[in-house]
């Protein structure tokens, strides 16, 4: 079983949807399955993360061939990264379905299924046409959840981001033919594999040219300023669960885009664009910061703040140095577990209220105290409270970014102080102020404090003791870094 | 001589089998019954077919009557299986359609029969003239076809729209051939293709002048821009079963002409259209595109897609001439692909338009998921494989294909094609988000398990077990499976 768990890990939902939907499952059957499907997986990967050695490259590695003549191969692995954003899916989904417990479409919890096959193949596929597969296919179920159960304009703003994304896969597909037929013309084999293609040694003029194609498909989903268009429609009238797993696990799968193929491909060549990244990203956190401001639709607002956070991520990881580096996987999960929650509050705020606009809202904190305590916290942990991880990972980053540039980091530092205005002002309008609704607010029952603990005490651990995990990345972290530095060193 | 006649039988079954159902058009015997003689005829045909796949050495075909004019090689195998597919395809799927309508008589089957043992002259020819009685038995049935309800003035309008241009085009392809003869003496592949390896390009004009005439009336036939003006209104014109039989069978058939004319005949002087190509290639992919988008009727807009994936097809047939080896087997493998996902979705067009006596635009699909979940999912299928989504057999299509285009130092054009892909993603998704994103005020209706419904899901499970399929099942060919067949049809080519 060793030696195929990472097939069972990505296959099992999809299995599991597959088998229910030909027995045409009951909602309730449906229900109890895709909940034990996901706590199955998580199982796997908690057992996965133990005998996982932060010392060893890949681990875990399936090779088989696929199309034989073209020589696409099934190949997956597992390394500090992949570990990381797979850790982050697998503890979503449990509370996720714990959330979606009163949901009777069906349709809903296929989907989720799906989903979640979809975002798991794409961390841990080596192959780049397995990889392009996985990361198509895990558009179709956010298309029609977004399309089907969303609300406002979401048949529009279905499209819109499905269109949007698939240009940028587009343009990745064009570059993995090519460097497949690169690998073809130098080797004369057909060969797919990221540790093959990684090693033909392109001119500057082509590897930059590629670089292109693929960094359009990530920027597009993390989305850096300018690629955002679709980011506020969707997010906006997205299902919540749905809208948790396109900021959590979607967006970091660009930036985990970037540092995997990026990096692993085109190694210092990437670095060609690193002033438009370093620019982006900076002109991103502020727009992004006075968008969310002024934004009075709180989902909106949040996916807005999220745009501004993986902004950050990107520009840590551009930075390249290992302050930023170890900074950026460390917010990659510590915001992708923040924005869980505070996408989760506000759907509960939703089931409630049935808005999430803040001037129809106030008052909370009088008649829902535990409520107003997670919802806070969430919200807060987004801002980078001390004693969250959020803090630890910003806090890195920053430095990072001092060690390059003065005014990079002075403009990172001050631009995160927004983040503060909207998250203060924002928790003031909806939890204090007058009661605004007339409608019987509930506190949160026993189901709700069960999916939200774990997260809240992950934000907790993973901010008071960051030394914890640090031993778990930090020896590849700083391999993977010293190899892209030295080839720098080269071209200098 | 026996084994000669032996591998002559399933075309002769073709068109004895379409005689025989001439005669007993008129007769008392039910559609039904008729339906299922032209079926079991073409199953006998289709299981000889592969009872003798493989067996010989491509030979021709009594040649001491014919003389080298018919070929039988894996090329023409795989091509004829195709065509007896498509044939026994449009006649099972169709069955509910042509029950529903009183137009059809006894024969639609006859002449279904003879267009198909026209596109087989067209698979097996190895000789101008024969190439040109095949592509006119075929064209005259599928003519005859698309005016079937003759009542109609839309019908009426295509078919002539389609035998008047079609004739033309007729008379360039006869141009083409008598200026060929001039120059070589011959109409024989052979020994056109043995007079161009013997002759410098700068003495072949005439013979480059009539092969170019030929390139005309294929590029009609396939519909490739701006050769493109009859489709959408004779795809429109037909009734359901003839255009999902014109646009899976009958533009296979003459692309399977086009690759024996470019890989065989004219393969040293096929730079020479290296350019020609690619503007053609270009202004079909984007004109199809604007067409694809304007539409509002489905059928219309599967009608001009079709004329996007012709230009894909194209990509590939001029990488062909700029020295791709990957790119002939790309063809074959599109072709299969794109015969699979149109078979498919005009199988459940048709089996709606059965039920319902209107056109079907984009409109009508709203909440088609609730009504009926199961065809909604297997159209959606048919819909990402045409679209070239992974996980798709379109997808490995187009992989292929733009591989191939990379490969022969096409980048451009490969480039086009994946924006066209991304292009067409509008398009198809389109009626995926008017199938699932809007409620229906109708129940759910029952799954009909009936002979074209089962078919249909066969399809779909076909269409994705070819995207993502590996040979690990014995007897089974996946996406690996497809591709050797392939490789293989082409390999047999001389």
């Amino acid at each position: 079983m060793t030696d195929h768990i990472l097939s069972i890990i990505i296959f099992l939902p999809l299995f599991t949807a597959l088998v229910l939907g030909i027995v045409r499952a009951e909602v309730r059957l449906l229900k109890i399955g895709s909940f034990l499907s996901s706590a199955v997986t998580l199982m796997l990967v908690a057992w996965l993360t133990f005998q996982f050695d932060p010392h060893a490259g890949m681990q875990f590695v399936e090779h088989a061939p696929w199309i034989k003549n073209m020589g696409i191969s099934y190949y997956l692995g597992v390394d500090f990264l992949s570990l990381t954003v797979l850790l982050l899916i697998t503890l979503l989904m449990p509370p996720l379905y714990l959330y979606m417990k009163h949901e009777e479409r069906k349709g809903y919890w296929y989907n989720m299924m799906l989903l979640q096959t979809g975002v798991t193949g794409a961390v841990l596929s080596l192959d780049l046409v397995l990889f392009y597969l996985f990361w198509e296919t895990m558009l179709l179920p956010i298309f029609i959840m977004i399309g089907k159960y969303g609300n406002g304009m979401h048949q529009y703003n279905a499209m819109k981001i499905v269109l949007m994304t698939i240009l940028g896969s587009m343009s990745m597909l064009f570059s993995i033919l090519y460097l497949g037929y690169m690998h073809y013309e130098v080797t004369g084999l057909w060969s797919f594999a990221l540790n093959d293609l990684s090693q033909i040694d392109l001119n500057a003029q082509t590897s930059i040219y590629l670089a292109a194609g693929f960094l359009l498909a990530f920027v597009i989903k993390i989305p850096l300023v300018g690629f955002h268009t679709w980011m506020a429609p969707a997010y906006g009238s997205a299902p919540t669960p749905a809208v948790v797993i396109m900021s959590s696990i979607m967006a970091k799968l660009g930036v985990y885009g970037i540092w995997r193929f990026g990096f692993g491909l085109f190694e210092s060549t990437l670095l060609y664009y690193a002033p438009v990244i370093v620019v982006l990203s900076l002109i991103g956190l502020l727009y992004y910061a006075i968008r969310a401001i002024t934004e009075d639709n709180l989902r909106k607002m949040f996916a807005y703040s999220s745009g501004s956070h993986l902004s950050l991520i990107a520009l840590g990881l551009i930075l390249t140095n290992i302050y930023a580096w170890s900074g950026s996987l460390y917010l990659i999960a510590t915001h992708a577990l923040a924005s869980a929650g505070i996408f989760i509050m506000i759907g509960l705020v939703y089931k409630r209220f049935k808005t999430v606009h803040i001037s129809e809202l106030g008052g909370i904190a009088s008649r829902a105290p535990k409520f107003t305590f997670f919802f806070a916290f969430f919200a807060l942990s987004i801002a980078g409270l001390p004693g969250t991880g959020g803090f630890v990972a910003e806090l890195l980053i920053i430095i990072g970014a001092f060690k390059v540039n003065f005014w990079i980091g002075f403009f990172t530092a001050t631009t995160m102080l927004a983040a503060m205005v909207y998250v203060f002002w924002m928790l003031q309008r909806t939890l204090f102020g007058p009661d605004n609704s007339s409608c019987d607010f509930q506190d949160l029952n026993a189901r709700e404090l069960i999916m939200l603990l774990p997260l809240v005490l992950m934000l907790l651990v993973t901010g008071i003791a960051p030394s914890l995990f640090t031993p778990l990345f930090e020896p590849q972290l700083s391999l993977f870094l010293s190899d892209i530095l030295h080839t720098l060193g080269g071209v200098k | 001589m026996m084994m000669q006649f032996i591998y002559a039988l399933p075309m002769a079954i073709v068109v004895l089998g379409a005689i025989l159902l001439m005669l007993l058009s008129n007769s008392k015997i039910t559609l039904n019954r008729l339906n299922l003689i032209s079926v079991a005829i073409l199953t006998l045909s289709l299981i000889l077919q592969f009872v003798l796949f493989g067996e010989k050495e491509s030979t021709y075909l009594f040649s001491s009557i014919f003389g080298n004019t018919f070929i039988l090689d894996d090329f023409s195998a795989i091509f004829d299986v195709m065509f007896t597919l498509g044939a026994i395809l449009t006649l099972l799927i169709n069955n509910d359609y042509f029950k529903s309508r009183e137009y059809f008589a006894g024969e639609y089957f006859s002449l279904i029969l003879f267009s198909v043992f026209g596109m087989m002259i067209l698979a097996h020819a190895h000789e101008l003239v024969t190439t040109f009685i095949g592509l006119e038995i075929a064209s005259l049935s599928i003519y005859a076809l698309v005016a079937y309800h003759k009542t109609r003035t839309i019908s009426t309008e295509a078919m002539m729209k389609y035998i008047v241009l079609g004739s033309m085009t007729g008379a360039f392809y006869m141009l083409g051939t008598a200026l060929i003869y001039g120059a070589v003496g011959s109409t024989s592949f052979t020994e056109i293709a043995a007079y161009i390896h013997s002759h410098d390009l700068s003495n072949i004009t005439v013979l480059i002048v009539g092969a170019s005439f030929i390139m005309i009336t294929i590029m009609f036939k396939i519909g490739a821009v701006p050769l493109h003006a009859w489709v959408l209104d004779v795809y429109h014109g037909a009734p359901y079963p003839i255009t999902m039989f014109m646009a899976s069978t009958f533009k296979i058939g003459i692309f399977a002409v086009a690759l024996r004319l470019y890989l065989v005949m004219f393969a040293p002087i096929n730079s020479f259209w290296s350019e020609i190509l690619q503007v053609i290639t270009i202004l079909t992919l984007l004109g199809g595109s604007w067409l694809a988008i304007n539409q509002t009727l489905v059928k219309r807009m599967l009608a001009s897609s079709s004329i996007v994936h012709t230009g894909y097809l194209l990509i590939a047939i001029s990488s062909i001439g700029l020295g791709s080896d990957l790119a002939a087997p790309a063809v074959m493998f599109y072709l299969i692909a794109y015969f699979l996902s149109s078979v498919g979705s005009f199988g459940i067009l048709s089996f709606i338009a059965s039920k319902k006596k209107k056109q079907m635009t984009y409109d009508d699909f709203k909440g088609f998921a609730q009504r009926r979940p199961y065809m909604a999912i297997m159209m959606s299928i048919f819909m990402l494989s045409l679209a070239g989504f992974p996980s798709t057999i379109g997808f490995l299509g187009k992989f292929y294909i733009f591989t191939a285009a990379i490969e022969s130092g096409q980048i451009l054009l490969a480039g086009l094609g994946i924006a066209t892909a991304f292009i067409s993603v509008y398009y198809y998704f389109k009626l995926i988000a008017m199938m699932y994103f809007y409620e229906s005020d109708e129940t759910q209706k029952k799954f009909p398990v009936g002979i074209s419904t089962v078919l249909i899901v066969i399809i779909s499970l076909i269409v994705i077990w070819g995207g993502i399929g590996t040979s690990l099942i014995p007897f089974v060919p996946g996406a690996d499976g497809f591709m050797n067949f392939a490789s293989q049809a082409i390999s047999s080519l001389k």
